[in-house]
């Protein structure tokens, strides 16, 4: 089992090394209306990921280029902060994030109604802060929270979850370690009301027994972050 | 960064208030907002610190790199201090390369810090010629309500000061913390409406004048200076901010630990 | 019938009788996706959306039923033009004949020339609006592709001279207003300035430079008691 094969991620018992369960998602907050000058925003830390996301707009699309007649586009930027991870991230250009923006955008332009608002920009901002593993997730998440927040109308709110394999183990919600060593991981965006989704990666190596296995700890693990994230937009004591 | 259209009724009523000695927000005119400052807050830098005042909230992170001592200098490690605004901070800012104000705010920040010698560059050093460390401190804004520039500079010395040199990671030794000598306290001042006033809000900015920033070292002495935008001023206005500053970074350096 | 959450209106009422006499203000905070109820016999107002005969939430806010309508009223929102609205314009740009007016909403009007303050020598529109001024004007339509023409054609409307411009939430204007205008007249009264509530959130308040620091001062804690709220909703 390639290289890491002795790595125990998972004990005898079938904890995984912070003591979860295999289905188990790491600890969530959730805060909205963390950045004053935004039009909607969330602070979403989910384990030692920490993501911050302001919503402006919609306003008028500039360059006019990017204006559509009939809806409005939603313009997103990922970015993790060069501070964010162990090994420091030299700003500017980058693959990654230029591919996680664009998935985060086609994830989110499914719920959000843009016909509402013709030739105008929704401007998303995804800055991880800290990171642990999970990111793409966790700012699609933090973004849907933030879009509701600015009271922009859409379909559904999104959750985002990642479920993976180590040690031949399908685990929900990949940690750093997990994901360093693991075998496979699958992030999904899920629709909480409808079960549907709007965002699916995956890269490893997983049977169609361990897929479906990973498939369902994403699903319910968004049902259970879901209840956070509308306490956090109902204002805790709903 | 782009220019809004400064509505001239702004600037009309910002000269009635300077004439009245108001302000917008019913400061006076050397007053500052509300500030906070918390340190150790983020779990992957090895320094770090949020400061809020008002509105405007930023963040700064201390990362280290071992590098390689340049040949002319072989017993010095190095300091970089970083800025970049992200599109998240302010409808104005927008993502691509850093533009030239992110740059000024992070060049105006590291002068102060650098030339105030905090930090020894010599201690920075490992094995001369060969292995140094490299101090980066990254700015980062949140929320952009006016004076990102104190902000910087408050979270940037702040982080600093709580930065801890990740020797064991690279197995260059024992982790130890980073020596941080004195405290260069930056104090920003806005021409509006005709008359310098101290920590500027964001309207105050968009419908002022010139900035002038002044960063002061422990014993008042002058580390740093940027006059940015357009603006003319006097001698006389300059002595009078100064005098301000040196009174207000003896307050901001109380609280930075 | 069906086991899915119908009755969320009934344990809202439930909910708020329990704890005394019921406050207009918390009424139920909804967000986008949730169910509302089945759709049969009630009108979709805003803010919401049928699907599979389902009332659906579009929008996080509280939600408000009127006879047979239900709609969400969103607790934060951006101006969303309507022909007739006041509203207070910034001048960014203009051309020989129009006026390019910024009126806070997700896409900018035009002011032609036909419908501006007076009248205007071809190429003169900089000696009569010029780039910065800011204006009181009316919408006066909005196309489906939102183009939207504001006019000065009208009472009261013109190009603002003296006096500050303020801003409040769109969606809190309601709160600085009163009921039937009550808490504004009272502004006024107390204040002694003239207060011209546009409908996209901006404000013009003229008068003496101490008074107008008191609207400011008693706009600003409408907007942080709003905050508050907003977070106990």
């Amino acid at each position: 089992m390639g290289g890491y094969g002795d790595v125990r991620m998972i004990d005898e018992n079938g904890l995984r090394m912070d003591g979860r369960k295999p289905g188990d998602v790491r600890p969530i907050t959730i805060e909205t209306g963390v950045v004053p000058v935004a039009d909607g925003s969330c602070r979403m830390v989910w384990g030692t990921n920490e993501a911050i996301v302001a919503v402006y707009g919609p306003m008028e699309a500039h360059p006019r280029k990017i204006q559509r007649q009939d809806r409005a586009v939603i313009d997103v930027a990922y970015n993790m902060a060069p501070f964010s991870t162990t090994d420091r991230i030299r700003p500017g250009f980058n693959r990654r994030s230029r591919e996680i923006s664009k998935v985060t955008k086609d994830a989110l332009e499914s719920v959000v109604l843009l016909e509402l608002y013709p030739r105008s920009k929704i401007r998303v901002s995804i800055e991880i802060v800290s990171a642990e593993a999970g990111t793409r997730c966790v700012g699609l998440t933090a973004a849907s929270v933030a879009l509701a927040d600015a009271g922009i109308p859409m379909t559904d709110l999104i959750v985002s979850v990642a479920s993976g394999k180590v040690n031949d183990v399908v685990v929900c919600d990949l940690n750093k370690e997990e994901d360093n060593y693991g075998e496979a991981d699958l992030p999904m965006g899920v629709l909480p009301n409808s079960g549907e989704l709007v965002f699916l990666q995956m890269d490893g190596n997983l049977s169609p027994e361990e897929f479906k296995q990973a498939w369902d700890y994403n699903v319910d693990a968004a049902m259970e972050v879901h209840k956070l994230m509308v306490k956090a937009l109902k204002g805790g004591d709903n | 960064m782009s220019a809004p259209t400064v509505p001239n009724l702004l600037r009309a009523h910002l000269s009635d208030l300077a004439l009245n000695d108001a302000r917008l927000d019913g400061r006076s005119k050397f007053e500052g907002r509300e500030l906070k400052l918390e340190t150790g807050i983020l779990p992957r830098a090895e320094g770090s610190a949020k400061v809020t005042m008002g509105d405007t909230i930023v963040l700064a992170g201390v990362k280290f790199q071992l590098m390689t001592p340049y040949s002319d200098r072989p017993n010095q490690g190095g300091l970089m201090c970083s800025c970049e605004v992200r599109p998240l901070a302010g409808r104005h800012w927008e993502a691509g390369p850093p533009s030239p104000e992110s740059i000024e705010l992070g060049r105006v920040v590291d002068r102060g810090i650098r030339e105030s010698g905090c930090i020894d560059v010599d201690d920075l050093c490992i094995i001369p010629g060969e292995k140094a460390w490299q101090v980066i401190l990254d700015l980062h804004a949140i929320s952009d309500d006016g004076n990102l520039f104190d902000a910087f500079a408050l979270a940037g010395i702040a982080a600093l000061r709580s930065a801890i040199i990740p020797a064991e990671r690279f197995e260059v030794g024992e982790d130890m913390p980073l020596k941080v000598s004195k405290k260069p306290i930056m104090c920003s001042y806005h021409k509006v409406g005709g008359r310098f006033v101290y920590d500027a809000s964001y309207k105050e900015e968009l419908g002022g004048d010139e900035r002038i920033h002044i960063t002061l070292g422990d014993d008042d002495h002058v580390h740093s200076l940027q006059k940015g935008l357009k603006g003319i001023f006097t001698a006389d206005e300059f002595a009078e901010i100064m005098e301000h500053a040196k009174v207000r970074c003896a307050e901001l350096r109380k609280i930075v630990d | 019938m069906n086991s899915r959450p119908v009755g969320q209106l009934d344990n809202m009422s439930n909910e708020s009788n329990a704890g005394g006499p019921r406050d207009s203000r918390r009424t139920l905070v909804v967000v986008p996706g949730e169910d509302l109820g089945v759709s049969e016999g009630i009108e979709a107002g805003h803010g919401v959306l049928v699907v599979d005969d389902r009332i659906i939430s579009t929008k996080q806010g509280r939600m408000s039923r009127k006879g047979n309508t239900i709609s969400v009223d969103p607790l934060h929102t951006r101006y969303m033009p309507r022909p007739g609205d006041l509203v207070i314009g910034h001048i960014e740009g203009c051309t020989n004949n129009i006026w390019f007016i910024d009126i806070g909403a997700p896409f900018n009007s035009i002011l032609p020339m036909s419908l501006g303050p007076a009248k205007v020598e071809f190429g003169g529109t900089r000696k009569v609006l010029d780039i910065g001024d800011s204006i009181l004007c009316r919408v006066q339509e909005v196309e489906e592709t939102h183009q939207s023409v504001v006019t000065m054609k009208g009472m009261g409307l013109r190009k603002i001279r003296s006096g500050a411009l303020d801003e409040l939430d769109p969606h809190l204007l309601g709160r600085l207003i009163g009921k039937g205008g009550a808490f504004l007249r009272e502004m006024k009264m107390e204040t002694d300035c003239r207060i011209v509530v546009a409908d996209n959130g901006r404000l013009w308040i003229d008068g003496e430079l101490s008074n107008i620091l008191e609207v400011r001062r008693r706009i600003n804690s409408i907007s942080s008691e709003a905050r508050v709220v907003g977070v106990d909703a």
